[in-house]
Formats: structure tokens, sequence, C-alpha cells
């Protein structure tokens, strides 16, 4: 992680203004969106949305023809740019043989992806922007920081400066009175302006309109008011049909700023009356600049292809609690959050792209709620993936991930060995270092010390039921076998009062999850490998896990993994057909606990939903049935599924952003009252229990299986 | 046959959730006389109205002692407190209005004065976006020049995440159903 991009967080960190706007807004937007899809089927739409976008990408340059034709035909000219070089060219050309002095612009992702005003004012054309957020970016030299609402980290008094500065006056920061010193001074702009600049949310192919959605109103006087109006629009924005227009519009508005539909929706095809220069009625000059710039690039990858379904409402920013804390800027000029990493990769540039994708904690809250139905971690795992494929891998990194992790003995004696010699720093249980990838870990929050035994080797203890149902290969994984054994104890002891017998079969790897994090798809196969034939070779009914980042892995990674491999995919899928997170499972067997026996000891507990667990494998009810269905009372946190931030080595690379995230899970958790914080997840467990160690907090962290331990005899 | 008396509910509903006024009338007599009184209530001094059937109509009826303006508006709408045009499908469940603005006047009113009084037939009202978007698409291979759907008056959010309203269009929307057109060609 370079210097430049961690300078960048850690003025974010320290920007209270930004902070506390980004932190109140990710409080208030999901309400608010909820509200606006009440009624409707979110699933449903967003199914929709990206069937038609991906439909239409396939055909991008013939979508571009199309309306390229139908548009002419109506009296527009249309220009095919194949690069941003191109389009810039054709603007400016347009703009100096019609001698334009200003420019009034409507918002436009596209023009910033480009630098449009750039280049305009180094032709001696004013640019001004008139969406009022951009224009206060404008005024104030900056860059947008959202792709939604770009001033979102200024104040009212910021405003106000930049606004008495522009107008020379002295104007209070009072926000009707600064919108209406906008109004007036962007309204002499707009009557005055020989061309207006615009950009567009869908352009239909079959029938060369241009769909473009503001509140303002500012596109309507932009696309009005000059003689000339260009628009530019990224190539992704083609739909085949005029319906799809209604498809986008259900969601876009929605999604972005919780309203049903946005003030405006201005449909434009081809050219319209308009005032001339001389003041008579005639015909505008209207020019649609359709752009590609690594567009069909992407649509020919065939793993990025789907970014593409973007409509760019900006909820995956909204949602993601990275980007609550450093705002947009960290990301770069233009395209922000996880969205915006990948898009710069192919629009502006790979490298810059390559360091941001870091920043993703991998949570998938953003994925939950996009509207194109993007995977964007995934695709953020896979620009990953790239880089190290690109700049390689440090030799350390490699011996690791290809040697140590694979091999559980040489794993668990460099831990040994490595907690040894950090042994001054162990106190109360608690290890102040790890070594290795756990290394690091210690920033605000204690970890549990190395269990002096690991799970593997205290197996001959474990209980055994008289008859068995079933055989369960039960599967580790770093944390439960090196940090947590006590979590197979207890599954062991749940397992024997489903009368089902509990194998450990010793072969078994790491789950693969931080060599796939580091890119290094490799190793993570050969663990795929390596575990399955353990598991094979144990003859298991089920394979059940504690840890829902190794189920995932288990169950869905290792499927990717080695579909492509004609002696492994087959196996592959019928491994991960019986692989199961060990509290789906046991809710699935025992009717929601019911059939466990479950004596009813009293404890009131909150329940923290890890992001794997809940997101990527869609277990939500079944942990809250078990606590339950075991006497006790659950006391639901207020943001119940929002990150820990652990995400694995994530708070090793950066504590700065997983600590704040952090604290706001434990204010959560203190505010519920409860005595017991539960989770589904040792990761979880290691984060937030961690974090109220530090923090000398007397509630205790369990894991659903401890809770359903302590209510059953052995 | 759509029941218009629970479409118009639900659009009034819908649209004076963000901020637009929401009136009924019988035929366009009574739409001139409501308008008198909206200008005389506001004490707008100058009306820049498009041209239309029921517009004309309405300015026919209406006893306005005030500035009315149907020509070279790009300069009249501009510093019209009142712009007055026909709008041509109410959307119910959302409290939008969709208008074909090609007329360059209907835009120049609709969007320079302070207030935008959008006159609708109450047949016009249809259930929902998709309904709406259904129609236009029946016609798209004639599709329009300069197509609009307007929600409310003009907002932002962008200082601070604080609702405004009115910015660089109407500060007021006020739409007037008028269930009995009469006599006039869309009938
Ligand atoms: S997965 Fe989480 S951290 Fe990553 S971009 Fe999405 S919301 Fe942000
Ligand atoms: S990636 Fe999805 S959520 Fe993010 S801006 Fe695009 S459509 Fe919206």
């Amino acid at each position: 992680m370079s210097n430049r991009i961690r300078a960048k967080i850690n003025k974010a960190l320290n920007d209270d203004n930004l902070r506390g706007a980004l932190g109140r807004f990710a409080n208030d937007y999901l309400g608010s969106r909820a509200k606006a899809y009440k009624g409707r089927n979110f699933e449903d739409l967003r199914d929709i949305i990206a069937e038609r976008k991906n439909c239409s990408a396939q055909k991008m340059e013939e979508l571009a023809q199309q309306f390229k034709k139908n548009a002419e035909a109506r009296g527009a000219k249309v220009f095919i740019a194949k690069t941003a070089e191109d389009a810039k060219k054709y603007i400016l050309d347009v703009a100096l043989a019609n001698k334009v002095e200003m420019v009034v612009k409507s918002k436009s992702m596209a023009s910033e992806e480009i630098h449009l005003n750039k280049l305009l004012q180094e032709n001696g054309i004013t640019a001004a922007e008139t969406d009022l957020g951009e224009w206060i970016i404008q005024l104030a030299g900056q860059t947008p920081s959202h792709m939604v609402m770009p001033a979102i980290h200024m104040t009212r008094d910021e405003v106000a400066d930049y606004f008495s500065k522009e107008t020379n006056q002295n104007l209070s920061p009072d926000i009707p009175q600064l919108v209406q010193v906008a109004r007036q001074e962007l309204r002499e702009k707009f009557l005055t302006a020989g061309m207006g600049i615009s950009g567009a949310n869908a352009a239909v192919a079959e029938t060369g309109t241009l769909a473009i959605v503001t509140n303002e109103g500012n596109a309507r006087l932009t696309t009005t008011l000059p003689p000339i109006h260009v628009a530019l629009v990224g190539m992704e924005k083609l739909v085949e049909k005029f319906t799809d227009v209604g498809s986008v519009l259900e969601c876009l508005p929605r999604s972005a700023t919780g309203q049903q539909l946005t003030s405006y929706v201005t449909m434009i095809t081809g050219a319209n009356p308009t005032n001339l220069s001389d003041g008579t009625v005639g015909t505008k000059d209207m020019h649609i600049v359709l752009m590609d710039n690594g567009r069909t690039q992407m649509r020919d990858d065939e793993k990025f292809n789907q970014a593409l379904q973007c409509i760019r409402c900006a909820s995956c920013l909204n949602v993601c609690p990275i980007f609550a804390l450093v705002g947009g800027h960290v990301y770069g000029d233009v395209y922000t959050g996880g969205i915006g990493t990948i898009l710069t990769a192919f629009f502006n540039d790979f490298d810059d792209a390559g360091e941001l994708q870091n920043l993703c904690i991998g949570c998938e809250r953003c994925k939950e709620v996009c509207p194109g139905k993007i995977d964007i971690p995934g695709l953020i795992l896979e620009l990953r993936n790239r880089v190290t494929a690109k700049q390689g891998m440090p030799t350390s990194q490699k011996f690791l991930l290809n040697t140590v992790l694979p091999n559980r003995k040489l794993f668990h004696s460099m831990l040994k060995v490595g907690s040894k010699t950090q042994k001054p720093f162990v106190s109360d249980n608690k290890i102040r270092h790890l070594p290795l990838f756990l290394a690091g870990m210690t920033e605000g929050r204690s970890l549990p010390a190395l269990a002096e035994t690991p799970l593997r080797d205290q197996l001959y203890r474990l209980a055994k039921p008289k008859k068995s149902k079933a055989k369960i290969g039960f599967f580790g994984g770093c944390l439960v076998d090196f940090v947590y054994p006590e979590l197979g104890k207890a599954a062991n002891k749940v397992l024997k009062n489903m009368d089902m017998e509990m194998v450990y079969p010793l072969e078994q790897a790491c789950c693969g999850v931080p060599a796939g994090h580091l890119g290094a798809t490799d190793a993570h196969r050969k663990m795929a490998k390596q575990n399955i034939e353990a598991f094979e070779k144990a003859n298991v009914d089920y394979v059940v896990t504690v840890c829902p980042t190794c189920t995932s892995s288990l169950k869905h990674e290792f499927v990717e993994l080695l579909k492509d491999d004609p002696a492994w995919a087959d196996r592959a899928e019928k491994f991960a057909d019986n692989v199961f997170d060990f509290v789906e499972f046991v809710a699935k067997n025992t009717n929601d606990g019911k059939d466990l026996g479950l004596k009813s000891i009293k404890e009131s507990v909150t329940y923290h939903d890890s992001c794997h667990l809940r997101r990527h494998l869609g277990v939500i009810e079944e942990p809250r049935n078990l606590i339950k269905e075991g006497g006790m009372e659950l006391k639901e946190l207020q943001w119940p599924d929002r990150c820990c931030g652990f995400g694995g080595s994530y708070s090793i690379r950066y504590p700065e952003l997983s600590q704040p995230i952090m604290d706001a899970k434990l204010e959560d958790i203190t505010n519920t009252g409860a005595e017991t914080l539960s989770t589904a997840c040792p990761g979880c467990m290691m984060q937030i229990g961690g974090g109220l160690d530090n923090k000398k907090s007397s509630i205790n962290v369990k894991h659903v299986v401890e809770l359903l331990a302590d209510r059953l005899t052995d | 046959m759509a029941d218009f008396d629970k479409l118009f509910e639900q659009f009034k509903t819908a649209a004076e959730a963000v901020s637009a006024q929401v009136y009924r009338v019988k035929d366009l007599n009574e739409a001139g006389s409501l308008l008198s009184t909206l200008v005389e209530e506001d004490g707008a001094k100058k009306l820049a109205a498009a041209s239309s059937p029921m517009v004309d109509k309405c300015l026919n009826t209406a006893n306005l002692n005030i500035e009315v303006k149907t020509d070279d508006l790009r300069k009249n709408a501009e510093d019209a407190d009142f712009g007055l045009s026909e709008l041509d499908m109410a959307v119910a469940e959302i409290g939008s209005l969709q208008q074909d603005c090609t007329d360059l006047n209907k835009r120049l009113v609709s969007m320079l004065p302070h207030t935008h009084v959008a006159i609708v037939r109450t047949d016009s009202l249809v259930a929902n976006l998709l309904e709406a978007m259904a129609k236009i698409d029946e016609i798209k291979d004639n599709i329009p020049g300069y197509m609009a759907f307007i929600t409310g008056p003009s907002r932002t959010a962008d200082i601070e995440r604080v609702l405004t309203i009115g910015v660089h269009g109407p500060v007021k929307l006020k739409v007037i159903f008028v269930d009995n057109p009469g006599g006039d060609s869309n009938e």
C-alpha cells in the first residue's frame, strides 16, 4: 500500500465533518431506501435490469450503430468515440467551430472521466457546472467524492465561504439562502451560455432517445436553453428497448436517493426547437458522443463484463463500511467506492485500481443492494488476482502460502515457536502478538492466546454417540484448530446429542481463503484438492465447519477453482453438496433446535451476523431460532448485519479502518445491555472479543455452538 | 374503466408527499377561476403560458388582472411568477406528470418561472410508471422529440443532505386535474 493512499486515508479519518456526514448518511440511507422499495420485489426488479443491461452490453457496437441511425434520422449528429481523446477532440471542435465562450454542464460522470472541464478551460472556454453539488466542488477546486452527492463531504459553512468568494458577498451558512444564490448565479449562466453539455442515464437504440434523470432541473435547462447541446454518453448506457428505460427508472431513484422518482426525467430524441443566439426559434444543434474508452474491452472480459450492468446509483457506496469512513477522495478523482475501483481499472488506470482494491474488506453488503446484480467484491478479488499475476508475489509470502498453510503440523509448530518467543507479551491469557499472517492484529484489541494443544491433538478425548446416524467430518480451519479448539469440542457435543459421530481428518489443510485473498489462486487451488482428498478418504456423510469463511470456501470457491479441471470438477461438486455451516446444519436437522432437548438456561444474548454467514451463505434466521430455543432472551443489535471490521488479514493491513468499524460495533453491542454477544464466526469472535477485552467490558463472547453446548449434557 | 377517483386520491397523496399542491375541478371554467384564485393568493404579477387547447380555454375563463404572456417566452417566462402549461399524463402511484414538451414554450414556462401550474385531464391518470412507459412505447416509432416526467418542484439535497425545494426549476408545482375538459380535440 503506497504512502500516498495511506496519507489520504489518514486525512479522511481525521476529517470530522466528513465522517459525521457519511456516518449519518449511512444510517439514514437504509431507511429511505427500504421505504422507497416498499411493495416492490427488489430481487425481481434487479433480475430484469441485470438481464437487460447484460443483453445490451453483449451487442454494444451494434446498438451504437442503431442508436446513431435513429438519432440521426431525427436530426442529431452522433459520433462514436473510441477513446477519451477522440471524445475530447470532437467536443472541443464543436465548441471552437461555434465560437462558444461559455458552456453550462449538467452532471456527467463520463465528462469527469475524461477531465473535460480542464480541456475546455485550457482552450479559453468557461465550463460552469450547474448541478449544485458539482458547482460547489468546482468552486472549491475539488473533485466529486460520491457519484450521486458530489459534495457530501462539505459543510454549509464551507459552502457559504466559497459562495461568498464567488459572488463578493458575505453569505451566512443558511442552506435555503445558499441554494437561492446558486439559482440566481447559475440562471444567468444558463441564459447566456453558448453550449450545454450533459450526460445521460440511458440511450435507447431502437428510438435514438436519451434519458436523463435529475432533481434540480438543471439538465432540462442545460438541454433546452443554449442553442447547442452535446451529450457525452458512455456506451454502457445503451439499452436495446425503450421499455428498458422503465426498468432502470424503477430502481435508479429508489436506490440512489430513496425517491420513487426524481423530480425530472427528461427524454430527448433528436434535435428539438430551441432559441437561437439571435433570439429566433430554430432547431437545436444536437450532438451525441457515444464513448467507448475501455467499455468494449470490459465487455470482452468474461469476468468483468458484468460491471457494465452498473446504473451508477451509488448504493454500493452508501452501504460500504469503508466508504463511510474514508469517503470518496481516497479512491481517486472520478469513480469512487468498490465499483469505482473496478471502473477505474478499465476506464482510467489499472495500477491505481490495483492499489485501491486493497480497501475492500469483503463484507458483501454492496452486492446485496446492487440493482445491477454485480458481484463487486468478487470482481475486486479478481482485480487483486490480476495485480498479483502482473506484479508477482514476494518470496516469503509465497513460502508461507504454498508451503506453510497447507501443512498443518508445520503451521502449528511455527505458530508455537512464534508465540513462545513472544511469551513476554502474553498476559491474562491474551496474546499481544501473533506471528505470520496473524501478526500485527493487536491494535485496539487483545487476541486470545494460541491454544496450548490444537484441536487436532485433542481428538482422542472426543466422546462418541452410542449409535451413530451419520458420520460428520469436521473441518477446523486455522482459527478453530489453533486458537479456539473449544469450538470443535462444543460442536462434537452437539453432534453427539444428535446421534451423529464427528471425525476430524488429519490431512485437512487451511481453507485457502488467506491465499485467495492475496491473489494466490494456485495455492488456494492446491489446498482445495488437499481438503477434498482428505474428506473423501474419511468417507463421511457430511462436512461441517463453525467458520463461515471456511464454509464458503469449501462450498463455493473450491467448485469455482476446480471447474475447468476434468479430474476434479465433479469431485469438487460432490464434496460441496455435502458441506454445511454448522449452525445451518443443526437448525435443519433438529427442527430449529426443538429436537435437541436443550436445557433452558436464562441468558440475555445479542447476536452479530457474520458477513460471510449472512450474505455468502444466506444463514440469517437459523442462529436466532436456536438462541431462542435455548431459553435465551435475544436482544437484537441496531445494525446486526454490519461488518465487525475483521475481514481476515484486512485488520492487519488497515488497522486504522478496521478499528473505527469495530468501535461502532462495540457501541451497538454495549447499548443492547446483553450479557453475552454471540456470533457464528471465529473471526468475528476474535475481533469483537479482543475489542471488548481491550475496553475491559464484562460482556461474554460466545459462538452459537457454545451456547448450544452449554445447554446440553455430555 | 379505470377508477379515476381512486387514482386521483393516490396521485394527490403521492404528489403532496413530494411538495406539490393538487386540485381537482369539474371543467375548464372552474379551472379558470381556480387559476385566478391561485394567482391572487400568491400575489403574482406576471403569468407566462404555453398555448394549448386546455390552457387557452382556461385563460379565457380566468379573470386575471395581471400581465399574461403567450409569446416571446424565452424573455417572458424568465421574469414571470407563474408558468402555465398542459400536461399529457398523470401517474397515480408516484404523483408524476408526463408531458410531450417538444414545443419549446411548454419547456420554458414549466422551468423558468417560480411557480408552475400544470393542467391535466383526470382521465389521463394511469396507475404506475411502467404503465405510462408502456403507453409511450406504443408510439415509439413516432416518439416525441422532448418528453418529461415531472414529480414535484425542483429540489436538491446537495448541501449537507438537507432537502431544499426550488433550485433551477420551479419552487412550486400546482397541479389542476380537470374532469371534463369538454369539446376540445382530445375528446
Ligand atoms: S464488499 Fe464491503 S467493503 Fe467491499 S466494496 Fe462492498 S461494501 Fe465495501
Ligand atoms: S455497482 Fe451496483 S450499486 Fe454500485 S453504482 Fe453500480 S448499480 Fe449501483
